[in-house]
């Protein structure tokens, strides 16, 4: 008898990598998920499982100030100041984008540049910009020195996906609305944008979670008054109480809220062009 | 196709005037390379002109300089008396239609088609009412607000055309219009530009590397090898009558023979191949000295066959070879023989090889006739690639 034919029955390296991919989900997902039930504990006050007597007090204690640090305060200036680096991060993406799709004298070395402060490590970066300000006589703020230091950890990712997106660009869709009369900039806001358009979202959305998520960057540069990320850092050495997790929960959910919203943009414009209206 | 030729009524700004296009010495350079060189053509109002060439042969840049898209490094165009270097397209009375169509995808085919006339401010409501009209023209408002990509290759160039006819144009460029599309829709689209052109009366200037396209559309043919004009003719006399070499060897459908003038003079010349080979042309227009170096023709349909060695003595127009292959085409057989350095080929009539046919390895001897043997300008210089059909 020869071996019965196989009609596409899966191979056992299937399972191997499924139960790897799963591993790996539960590995990324699985501390997430033990952060937001844990900050529903009750008033038991534990920082372990199990939950007992959930409750949302510690959501409450979280907008108190009294007790863990300025949450709100800090909130409200990594929120302005991510969305400050998103609108710079696509401005200067998008021309710079367009400036390099027309090879200039140094163009490469400047997007050399650009892509090195990736390498650079963030908190020898911080350090350098505090230097610097404090030889200059300035003074860091959050909408000073650390939106440079967020811009220079954004911009990097903007500029690829820029490249990328503009690189894929027919360039017969500027040249076709040039036969059919239209002006430089009629080219630009009625083909060009609305073409790149979910690659502008994209970058919008790296410009935001680059900056609301970022530490090292924002360590020294961000002066007397710190943002999220380093008020979290600072809870987590003295505040011993699920106000911690309710924190972590609420920071992922404006982190996911975001990126929501950016992906639906794109989805919504992606099926209007392909369905019609 | 168009139900109406009268799309001098929908125009926005009267463009009058002739779609005539001459082109004066014009040059154009990319860094240290020649794209054209000293290029002198004259494509008459209201024809079907074909710029044919291989790829890199600088057609398409010939046609971008016409549009407006590439300036030349030096010389001067003139659309009807005007001459365009500098200007947009839309003042020189041109419209583009691109290979890849190029339209917008975030835009309706309604949208597209309007977009000129929001370029220039036409209110909405009047713009999608014209753009609606024109997309009646070709048979396409059933599909007014569906996205570019939901069409097919045939209905997003009749949207391109509709695009570019609302700019009410003197003179149509077309880029590869046909190359996206599969053999099918090319030979029924193809028809269909033809009577586009003859309906509307304007000029045509159509850009394709494929000669049965070159000859089945155009009043003229322009072939082109890298930066040059070969050629510029009616389709009849490029196929029948090449001038040189390459023209002959591009258009496929010639052999040619190469030899040392022996005799000139009263219409007949005499040559001489290195092969000892004897060719004689019945009435050669022009007569060439003794000794000097000659090129002629010989349409692959004009040449008979006969199987066999030959009688050792070089007949008078005739080769001897072995047959390398023979491609059934259906009203004739393509039969390719190996000769001394070079192949021949014969396009036999299917009853003609049916009668005495020939297989792969047989010995065959070609005859053709003196009134066939067609004279060339230019020496040949060397086996090109064999284009041929």
């Amino acid at each position: 008898m020869s071996a019965s034919p196989s009609y596409g029955s899966r191979p056992w390296t299937f399972y191997v990598l499924a139960a790897l991919f799963t591993l790996f989900v539960i590995f990324l997902y699985g501390p997430m998920i033990a952060v937001l039930i844990l900050s529903f504990q009750g008033p038991s006050a534990s920082l372990v499982f199990p939950l007992r007597d959930p409750s949302l007090m510690w959501f409450h204690e979280l907008f108190s100030p009294r007790r863990t640090g300025d949450v709100a305060g800090a909130f409200n200036r990594s929120l302005p100041l991510a969305l400050i680096v998103m609108f710079l991060t696509v401005l200067i993406s998008v021309t710079a984008g367009f400036a390099f799709r027309r090879r200039f004298r140094g163009s490469t070395a400047i997007f050399y540049m650009a892509i090195a402060s990736l390498i650079v490590p963030g908190l020898v970066l911080s350090i350098g910009i505090l230097v610097t300000f404090r030889y200059l006589g300035l003074t860091a703020s959050w909408w000073g020195s650390a939106l440079g230091a967020h811009l220079s950890w954004a911009l990097p990712f903007g500029l690829l996906i820029m490249f990328a997106v503009l690189g894929r660009l027919n360039p017969s869709y500027e040249e076709a609305a040039h036969d059919l009369g239209a002006s430089r900039w009629q080219t630009v806001k009625d083909v060009v944008v609305p073409i790149v358009f979910p690659g502008m979202i994209a970058v919008a959305l790296f410009g935001f979670t680059l900056s609301y998520d970022e530490f090292p960057r924002s360590w020294l540069t961000v002066g007397t008054k710190n943002t999220l990320p380093l008020e979290i850092w600072t809870m987590t050495t003295n505040v011993t109480s699920p106000a911690l997790y309710a924190l972590g929960t609420v920071t992922t959910i404006v982190s996911f809220a975001v990126i929501a919203l950016a992906l639906s943009s794109i989805l919504i414009i992606q099926r209007k062009r392909s369905r019609g209206k | 196709m168009m139900a109406n030729p009268n799309l001098q009524g929908t125009s926005v700004a009267a463009q009058p005037g002739s779609g005539e296009i001459r082109l004066v010495n014009v040059t154009k350079q990319f860094g240290n390379s020649y794209a054209v060189k000293d290029i002198n053509l004259t494509i008459p109002h209201g024809s079907y002109c074909c710029l044919l060439g291989p790829s890199g042969c600088g057609k398409t840049t010939i046609l971008r300089m016409i549009a407006g898209h590439e300036t030349p490094t030096s010389g001067e165009i003139y659309i009807g008396d005007q001459m365009v270097v500098g200007k947009p397209p839309v003042e020189r009375g041109t419209a583009m239609m691109f290979q890849s169509y190029a339209l917008f995808p975030h835009l309706t085919i309604q949208d597209n088609v309007a977009f000129y006339l929001k370029m220039r401010g036409v209110g909405k409501e009047e713009r999608r009412q014209r753009a609606l009209e024109m997309l009646q023209r070709v048979q396409l408002d059933h599909l007014k607000d569906r996205m570019p990509a939901q069409l097919s290759g045939g209905q997003q160039q009749r949207v391109a055309l509709a695009r570019s006819l609302i700019t009410n144009p003197k003179v149509l460029l077309l880029d590869e219009p046909l190359s996206a599309l599969d053999e099918f829709l090319r030979l029924k689209m193809r028809g269909e530009l033809k009577s586009l052109q003859n309906e509307l009366g304007i000029t045509f200037v159509h850009v394709t590397h494929t000669q049965p396209e070159a000859i089945a559309l155009a009043d003229m043919v322009v072939v082109m090898d890298t930066g040059r004009i070969d050629q510029a003719d009616t389709a009849n006399i490029i196929f029948d009558k090449p001038k040189t070499p390459y023209v002959a060897r591009f258009m496929g459908g010639q052999n040619v023979l190469t030899g040392t003038v022996e005799k000139s003079g009263n219409g007949v010349l005499k040559l001489k191949a290195a092969d000892g080979s004897i060719y004689e042309t019945a009435h050669a227009a022009s007569s060439a000295a003794a000794g000097s170096p000659l090129s002629v023709a010989v349409r692959r349909d004009r040449v008979s066959l006969k199987k066999g060695r030959g009688n050792g003595v070089n007949a008078v127009n005739s080769i001897a070879g072995i047959v390398d292959a023979t491609e059934y085409q259906g009203s004739y057989v393509k039969v390719t023989i190996n000769v001394a350095s070079d192949v021949f080929v014969a396009n036999v009539s299917d009853s003609a090889y049916f009668a005495e046919p020939v297989d792969t390895g047989d010995p065959v001897v070609a005859n053709w006739k003196a009134e066939d043997v067609h004279v060339l300008s230019k020496v040949d210089s060397g086996v090109a690639a064999d284009h041929g059909h």
